[in-house]
């Protein structure tokens, strides 16, 4: 194997006094070898991203290394002189970050943000480097470099920012690539194409990479060794089929159950007579006004779908498919533009607010942000009584009620007294999903409920989901941009794209036989898929 | 929407603002106790009945609104706002004869404020919570806490009564007939303290709002790709957070810009500039009326024309623009 | 609240502000009971320095004791800038509230209005009204409260038109609420804050706004305040330096308290920045 690349010893990472914990990272020791990309997974807060940073010398204002050695080249990076450490990045070592609109300068063109970094190492011309540039643009599959160059990066796709990230990462041949979580603000298929570009580099140049991610489907991707980060240290670290297939320690072997399958478990439920009918829905949106004329942007397009209780369909896409905006309709959060919503006989549709309000509470929607699905201002139990309190239930009767709802979603009814900023992520879901079952309602509908969630929080919200739909016998509409989750939770699927409806069925002939080449690049995408052992 | 169909929006927003400024002055007039024929009656001193009357039909007063409306909206748009009570000339040629001192001196105290405070916004923001970060602060307290026209009077206070570094009073010295350089000279040092009076207010806006971009922009993402890409910190503060941190400073100074001219109306007065700013105190002195609102309608259509530009400015710095606001 | 007030006194700037005002406040009030005989009696020779005689801040041109000009010159401060302030956050908060809820046409309108505001040079534009109303106090208080509200309606507008998107809003809408219920219980106690702080921040601007109309002559006549303190020694400056700087430091000192306990709100009411 011989010397390693990087050669991380004993890295503390100290935060700034005040912070819940003093170490971010505390006591890492890894290596990184020549031409291998090491993977290092973990939930958030695990220290992942900032053991990254600080092999980059670039950790936030604050934030430091208080201990340890990273040795690259025979040199301790965090004993260099800044000017040293300046030398080194872009030139030796790269870095890509999570969300490739924010990392590139929205005023400044592609080209002369390439080429900035090329010059900064090179004394070469403006000319010569942005030919430089464009041809590492078309080595990285991308379409028309000339123009590219004299683009901003607001009018790329996420996608091209990202390979635009990568050319520029990769412009003066480094020795190590840090990715940090490069693909988590993508779209699915798009992930997959990155991570696939990714890995060529790699192998073309053999060249090292550090991979940030928290996906373990990502890890079964792409590493040749992986570190497994909790809590500021390294909890297991070994090579990939290894920790995947074998894996030692019950934080890791937990981490890897938590990831769904994407392989469907469940089977459709018998259709009795429909709850819910929606026939032909659509919803347009007008944009710009003035100048740009008002184009109409068709959000959805002609959808029909049927629900009945006690089964979930999922509703899956991408960025953009419609699906929120079909869920909002359903709802009537949003009014459709045309097409019926037959709920229990009656077209809500097009029904005044006045007439809508009886049949309102028994739909109900649990949202995708837990931070801003529930109001500050409010205690819990303020917020979970709300909406019984909105249909006149005594204030007595609900509050009793909302001690049970709680320890039904499994939180301590105590917290009614606390506001909301108290809790984590999956807490608040849990108060959301509490609030909507207030009302008893007969359909449930999940907009992203767990996408904002850690992986092993998020199994449990799932399961959570999944429990209260079969006690309560809820028709739940569950939206999602995760095949792997729709596979965990939903008896049939629906896959939108640009607001229409490929393909629906049950989930497990979807899965195992697709009929649209749109869904089958979906499933194609999901990480990992096939190479993660069945739990 | 591209840049043109952007530049385009906002000039047809300019033209509209200039109508609703003359629209608005039209209804200002009748707010005003007495109609034109009573003050002018008034000034002649007598107020016969049939002198009004004649008055009246003479301005057209005694037409229907929307035809008395038609008439003066014609007649702004021929550049005819009406004639001074009190000077008996047309108020564009009375204004028009001050303006080019009151832009000099708006023109010299925007410089001073956008240099001064974008350079203090710089030094602040580049170690937040430090000794000159916090004087910064309780500086630009202190100038949004005192009245503009005071600041003026305790400046000529300091400087022209008890140093007597500067002169306190007009555009230049009175019966010496400079010309060429020196006179530029002559007035330049007459501009200093009414200019940097009615800069220092704006400079502490600037400086604020600088060091609040700078600090906002630095801990975005692409500051730190630029790092990553190994460049020196001077060139990550120049070339990516200074440049993005401008691009909100260029709307602000163009809504400053109106109360640069509020403000400018009471410097004037204090060192006696004789520009625009003391000509609205005479009108209001010797109650001329016409004037008063001719000086409305001329600086707020200078102010929207000032806006246009910095509206162009701004889209040829954020390409952004393209997405709509 | 018991939280808001220990954040809020806990630090000195704001509890200075509000020292500062309050003897401010008094001084107003106790001002006819002080001095009975008005700010506009002559007690002595013009421009007796401070420390005269029976004149603790001296006298100004007329002869009249500053002190009780100042003492009285506040009453007119406070009065135009508390009145004219709560004209311009009820028309705002009302106009705001409703545009930024309910979007649609009146919310195009608005915001129209509120960019005329912005783009016209508004002091030129109170001058006018205040000139063509005829100077006293309500042409004052009127004409600053009808430049400023659509700051306001601004503020205001922005704050309900995020809030009315946030998850939490629909969430009450999928959940039975009425719009009224929701505005009340939902929108507008998070849009709060920012409307009391810029409340809180536009006293002190009125009050300046005002000494600016008073020292260029378009004050009430009948009432003294401190721009007119000001306007009326600007020939006696020279000889009297008195006359001309308490007044001003009067103004500076009220509106600096005001902005300190702006800010101390604005810092005690948004949690983002007391973290």
């Amino acid at each position: 194997m011989g010397e390693p690349l990087i050669d991380i010893r004993d890295l503390i990472v100290a935060l700034p006094p005040g912070a819940d914990r003093a170490h971010a990272v505390d006591g890492v020791s890894l290596t990184i070898n020549p031409n291998e990309i090491l993977c290092i997974v973990g939930e958030s807060g695990s220290g992942k991203s900032l053991t990254a940073h600080a092999v980059m010398g670039l950790l936030p204002r604050g934030v430091t290394a208080s201990g340890g050695q990273i040795l690259f080249g025979g040199a301790d990076l965090l004993r260099l002189p800044p000017s040293g450490i300046r030398k080194l990045r872009g030139r030796d070592i790269a870095m890509i970050f999570q969300d490739p609109m924010a990392a590139l300068n929205p005023v400044v063109t592609i080209g002369r943000q390439i080429t900035e970094q090329i010059r900064a190492h090179r004394a070469i011309p403006e000319k010569e480097a942005l030919e430089l540039a464009g041809g590492l643009l078309a080595e990285m599959g991308l379409a028309d470099p000339k123009a590219l160059l004299k683009s901003f990066p607001h009018q790329l796709s996420g996608g091209q920012r990202q390979r635009v990230m990568i050319a520029m990462a990769l412009s003066l041949s480094p020795k190590l690539l840090i990715a940090d979580e490069p693909t988590t603000a993508l779209d699915v298929t798009t992930q997959a194409q990155i991570l696939k570009l990714i890995k060529r580099i790699q192998t073309e140049r053999a060249m090292s990479v550090l991979f940030i991610t928290h996906d373990f489907g990502v890890v079964a991707d792409m590493a040749d060794r992986v570190a497994v980060m909790r809590h500021g240290r390294v909890v297991e670290e070994g090579a990939a089929a290894e920790v995947l297939g074998n894996p030692k320690h019950s934080y890791t072997r937990a981490l890897i159950a938590a990831v769904p399958r994407g392989e469907s478990a469940l089977q459709p439920v018998a259709q009795d007579k429909p709850l819910l009918t929606v026939t032909e829905l659509s919803k347009h949106f007008r944009r710009g006004g003035f100048f740009s004329g008002s184009a109409a942007v068709t959000a959805v397009d002609r959808v029909s779908l049927t629900l009945s209780r006690g089964e979930t369909l999922g509703i899956v896409g991408e960025s953009g498919s419609g699906k929120s905006t079909l869920a909002r309709c359903v709802i009537r959060l949003l009014d459709p533009d045309a097409g019926e919503i037959l709920f229990d006989g009656a077209d809500i549709a097009r029904m005044t607010p006045g007439a809508l309000r009886p049949l309102r509470r028994r739909i109900q929607m649990v949202f995708q942000d837990p931070f801003s699905s529930l109001n500050p201002r409010q205690t819990v139990g303020e917020i979970v009584i709300a909406g019984p309190r909105a249909y006149g239930e005594d204030m007595k009767e609900a509050r009793e009620r909302a001690a049970d709802i709680l320890r039904l979603v499994g939180l301590n009814p105590e917290t009614m007294n606390r506001f909301p900023h108290e809790f984590s992520g999956g807490q608040r879901q849990r108060i959301g999903l509490a609030r909507a079952l207030m009302l008893k309602p007969d359909i449930l509908i999940a907009d992203e409920p767990v996408s904002a969630l850690d992986v092993t929080v998020q199994a449990q919200v799932l399961k959570l989901l999944d429990d209260v739909r079969q006690q309560m016998n809820l028709a739940m509409l569950f939206i999602t941009h995760d095949m792997r989750v729709a596979a965990q939770v939903c008896h049939r699927v629906m896959v939108m794209r640009h607001g229409q409806v490929v393909e629906s069925g049950p989930t497990g002939t979807v899965f195992a036989a697709p009929s649209s080449d749109y869904t089958r690049a979906l499933l194609a995408a999901i990480p990992g898929r096939g190479k993660l052992a069945p739990v | 929407m591209n840049r043109l169909t952007y530049i385009g929006a906002r000039l047809i927003k300019t033209v509209l603002i200039t109508i609703a400024v003359v629209l608005l002055s039209f209804f200002l007039v009748r707010l005003a106790p007495g109609d034109t024929a009573t003050v002018m009656a008034g000034q002649a001193g007598f107020a016969d009945e049939a002198f009004m009357k004649s008055l009246r039909a003479e301005y057209g007063l005694d037409q229907p609104l929307p035809v008395q409306l038609w008439k003066y909206l014609s007649a702004v748009a021929q550049g005819d706002l009406g004639s001074s009570f009190v000077r008996r000339q047309p108020v564009v040629d009375v204004i028009l004869e001050r303006l080019p001192n009151t832009l000099l001196l708006n023109a010299f105290a925007l410089l001073v404020a956008i240099a001064g405070g974008v350079a203090m916004g710089m030094m602040a923001a580049r170690r937040p919570g430090s000794a000159t970060d916090a004087a910064m602060t309780v500086l630009s307290m202190l100038f949004y806490a005192m009245p503009q026209f005071w600041l003026g009077m305790m400046a000529m206070l300091v400087f022209s009564v008890w140093l007597g570094w500067l002169p306190p009073f007009g555009l230049e010295t009175m019966g010496a007939d400079y010309t060429g350089l020196t006179r530029i000279g002559d007035i330049a040092v007459h501009m200093i303290l009414p200019g940097v009076t009615l800069a220092l207010y704006f400079m502490a806006s600037y400086a604020r709002l600088t060091r609040t971009a700078m600090i906002e922009v630095a801990d975005q993402d692409f500051v730190k790709t630029a790092r990553a890409k190994g460049i020196s910190e001077g060139q990550v503060a120049r070339r990516h957070i200074l440049r993005n941190a401008l691009v909100p400073l260029i709307t602000f100074a163009g809504l400053q810009s109106a109360i640069l001219v509020g403000g400018s109306v009471l410097v004037e007065n204090v060192f006696s500039w004789p520009g625009v700013g003391t000509l609205a105190y005479e009108a209001v002195t010797t109650r001329d009326n016409p004037l008063l609102l001719g000086i409305f309608i001329v600086t707020a259509v200078l102010v929207s024309l000032f806006n246009l530009a910095t509206d162009i400015a701004y889209s040829i710095a954020d390409p952004r623009v393209e997405l709509g606001r | 609240m018991r939280n808001f007030l220990r954040v809020f006194l806990s630090r000195p700037i704001p509890l200075v502000g509000l020292v500062i005002f309050a003897v401010v406040v008094a001084l107003a009030l106790l001002a006819p009971l002080l001095f009975a005989r008005g700010p506009f009696t002559i007690v002595g020779m013009p421009l007796l320095p401070p420390g005269a005689p029976g004149l603790l801040v001296g006298s100004d041109v007329l002869g009249r004791d500053m002190a009780v000009g100042l003492a009285y010159g506040a009453r007119i401060s406070l009065l135009v800038g508390i009145t004219s302030t709560l004209g311009a956050v009820g028309i705002g908060v009302l106009l705001g509230a409703v545009a930024g809820y309910y979007g649609g046409w009146l919310d195009d309108l608005l915001m129209r209005v509120t960019e005329f505001f912005q783009i016209i040079p508004s002091f030129v534009l109170l001058m006018v009204l205040v000139a063509f109303m005829q100077p006293s106090l309500s042409s004052t208080v009127i004409g600053i409260a009808l430049i400023t509200w659509p700051q306001v309606a601004r503020v205001v507008r922005g704050e309900f038109l995020s809030l009315r998107g946030r998850e939490f809003v629909q969430a009450a809408r999928t959940l039975g609420m009425g719009d009224a219920r929701i505005i009340f219980t939902q929108v507008l106690p998070n849009a709060l804050p920012p409307i009391i702080v810029v409340g809180s921040m536009m006293v002190g601007s009125a009050i300046l706004t005002e000494s600016a109309l008073s020292f260029l002559g378009l004050g009430d006549p009948n009432l003294l305040s401190w721009g007119s303190m000001i306007g009326g020694s600007r020939s006696a400056m020279w000889v009297a330096w008195w006359t001309t700087v308490l007044p001003g430091l009067a103004i500076m000192i009220t509106v600096l308290a005001l902005n300190f306990i702006g800010d101390g709100l604005n810092d005690a009411l948004n949690p983002r920045r007391r973290r």
